[in-house]
């Protein structure tokens, strides 16, 4: 349920664990206790397990418990029944949904927005880090920089409320526009070609700002003797920009476009089914919206279920082909 | 810097796109406050920008006298405040032991949980794992089967690894239990990592309508941002319509009143948490 930049910020989590595990040598607390008994170090570290104990038995039952919970997805579920009971029904579900035009709309939509995002959210949040780095005055740069995440800490409600009323037909701000400059008020909303405008106009505006924040950090490790360098050879600022501080933040920009596709098909249902409308649902319903609508509006839970697992192995898989492609390519990788 | 550098013509273009993206930034959320303090005759004629027009505050009365509304207020403090207190207690208990290089099977572990991070079971069989659980309808929907985020966890781990062995060593010298490390040195030390941790599980539980709106059946036990949520989809709000005057009071002034105090929460921690909101995302990515 959590957004792209959720996911990226999960996955980033994973490769600096990964990291840390190869330089990290074995402490030294193992070899003052490898000659005791296996039961005896057990014993020592009772303790420990007691903490570990509520944080695994979560994992297990809320995380794990559902991936076994995909059997339903293989059975005609019933809640009378439970999982157990329920009849198996092979690979039915799955045949049902692919032989619908449903299927190749959903993945043509969720392909869409998650491409779209690729290539507009993600190369402006590398131009807005890079401006705000331009600015020189400290204090300045900070007023800009609290201002641009400000909307991060406003829920999707309300993001998609404010956007919908920016574009809204009757008291819309957009329209009021459109009329002054002798247009005639556009339905945005309704009208399924400009769907994908207002989500990723929204996207940008709330999410510019905080999704800044990693590249400025990259920014600031930048090594200063290079623009000395640069200053010597007579560098105006952009070419500082181009020759020197863009190349010095590639690393950071290659991993998190590698995030970017490998979760390209990973959109949460949340903004999508408050900014969709009965008239835009060919071009606005993705995989996790459809999940939502089938599973907890018609209960039809194998069905559903069905849906989001192949979602699930279809955006897993394309993580580890992403993953695989950048390594041959670039030598990067994300474990 | 040893020379003074002059403004030139690149700096102004810079400052120039900055102000205006922060204006794109600032002006939706102004006129938002606008509408919530205007009359509805504005309001419907679309003649407010960022200043309110025939002043009044109709819509904020009406927040007050609507039941549903207050209690959702209400619903929204209390899973809140468990929820936070919840995720951070078992997020740092379990952050601690798996810090450890030398707890047995930490490496099984540490990949048991780094692979929900690449597959999940899904929205409905994590629905039916909740009902089976026999958490539905309740509080604890909300915060048990969300208990510990996997980033937040990494962050913590990350961070109680950085601290230094000696640290450890010396307590454990001295007879230290592990809990009593625990308790007066990891925790004290790693205050400002809580923080962040702390911050994005209150936004995390203030913000949601997904989660609620999955668990929850009960009208009565919907947060703030589930009734705002049917504010937004029907474009009405319960009771208005028949009983009020549309000239002074609108449906989008009350959903904007509302709006506006959904945020005082978290606009009153803002000034005091953005520096941990910060440190807390490069921590969760860059670092390490």
């Amino acid at each position: 349920m959590d957004g792209v930049v959720h996911a990226v910020h999960f996955l980033k989590g994973v490769l600096m664990v990964q990291r840390k595990k190869l330089q990290q040598p074995i402490g030294g607390q193992l070899d003052k206790k490898s000659t005791k008994h296996l039961a005896c170090k057990l014993w020592n570290q009772r303790q420990l397990w007691l903490m570990l104990l509520p944080g695994l038995l979560f994992y297990l039952i809320y995380r794990y418990g559902p991936m076994f919970g995909l059997v339903i997805s293989f059975k005609d579920y019933s809640p009378f029944l439970g999982v157990f009971e329920s009849k198996w029904v092979g690979l039915e579900h799955f045949e049902r949904f692919f032989s619908t035009p449903k299927f190749w709309e959903l993945f043509r939509n969720t392909l869409t927005l998650g491409c779209l995002s690729l290539c507009i959210s993600f190369p402006m949040t590398i131009l807005f880090a890079l401006i705000l780095n331009e600015i020189r005055q400290k204090k300045a740069k900070k007023v800009f920089q609290t201002i641009s995440y400000l909307p991060n800490f406003l829920s999707i409600v309300i993001v998609c409320s404010i956007f919908i009323d920016l574009f809204s037909v009757t008291h819309g701000t957009i329209n009021k526009l459109i009329i002054q400059f002798g247009g005639a008020p556009i339905d945005f909303r309704a009208k399924p070609e400009w769907y994908y405008f207002i989500y990723i106009t929204s996207e940008l505006w709330a999410g510019l700002g905080s999704g800044a924040i990693i590249y400025l950090a990259a920014l600031s490790g930048v090594d200063h003797t290079l623009y000395e360098a640069a200053d010597l050879d007579g560098c105006s600022r952009i070419k500082k920009v181009w020759h020197v501080t863009l190349p010095s933040i590639m690393p950071t920009i290659i991993t998190m476009f590698l995030l970017r596709v490998g979760n390209i098909i990973r959109i949460g249902a949340d903004k999508t089914l408050l900014l969709y409308a009965p008239t835009t649902y060919e071009v606005a319903d993705i995989f996790s919206s459809y999940v939502y609508r089938v599973g907890m509006g018609d209960h039809d839970y194998s069905f559903a279920a069905a849906v989001g697992m192949f979602e699930s192995v279809l955006a897993a898989l394309i993580l580890v082909a992403a993953n695989k492609g950048s390594k041959k390519l670039t030598g990067e990788s994300l474990w | 810097m040893k020379h003074k550098k002059k403004l030139t013509l690149f700096d102004g273009i810079v400052c120039l796109i900055l102000i205006v993206f922060c204006a794109t930034i600032l002006y939706p959320l102004l006129h938002l406050l606008a509408v919530s303090f205007s009359i509805g005759f504005h309001i419907t004629a679309n003649d407010i920008s960022i200043f309110p027009r025939g002043f009044t505050l109709e819509s904020y009365f009406y927040f007050l006298e609507n039941q549903s509304v207050i209690r959702a207020y209400g619903n929204s403090i209390v899973y809140t405040v468990v929820g936070v207190i919840c995720n951070v207690l078992f997020t740092v208990l379990t952050a601690y032991p798996l810090s450890k290089s030398y707890l047995l099977g930490r490496s099984f572990i540490m990949k048991l949980i780094l692979f929900t991070l690449f597959f999940s079971g899904g929205m409905i069989p994590t629905f039916l794992v909740v009902k089976e659980t026999g958490l539905l309808d309740s509080m604890w929907s909300l915060i048990i089967p969300n208990l510990i985020w996997t980033v937040n966890l990494i962050i913590m781990i990350n961070f109680f690894r950085s601290l230094p062995l000696s640290l450890y060593d010396a307590a454990e010298l001295d007879g230290a239990s592990d809990f009593t490390v625990f308790r007066t040195i990891a925790v004290p030390l790693s205050k400002a990592s809580i923080a962040s941790i702390t911050l994005f599980y209150f936004m995390g539980h203030w913000n949601s309508y997904l989660i609620p709106i999955l668990y929850l059946h009960d009208k009565a036990k919907f947060p703030l941002q589930v009734v705002l949520r049917s504010m937004l989809m029907e474009d009405q709000v319960e009771g208005l319509g028949q009983v009020v005057d549309i000239s002074q009071l609108t449906p989008t002034g009350v959903k904007n009143a509302v709006i506006v105090l959904s945020m005082i929460p978290v606009l009153i921690v803002y000034p005091f948490v953005q520096k941990y909101f910060v440190t807390g995302v490069m921590v969760g990515s860059v670092k390490g």
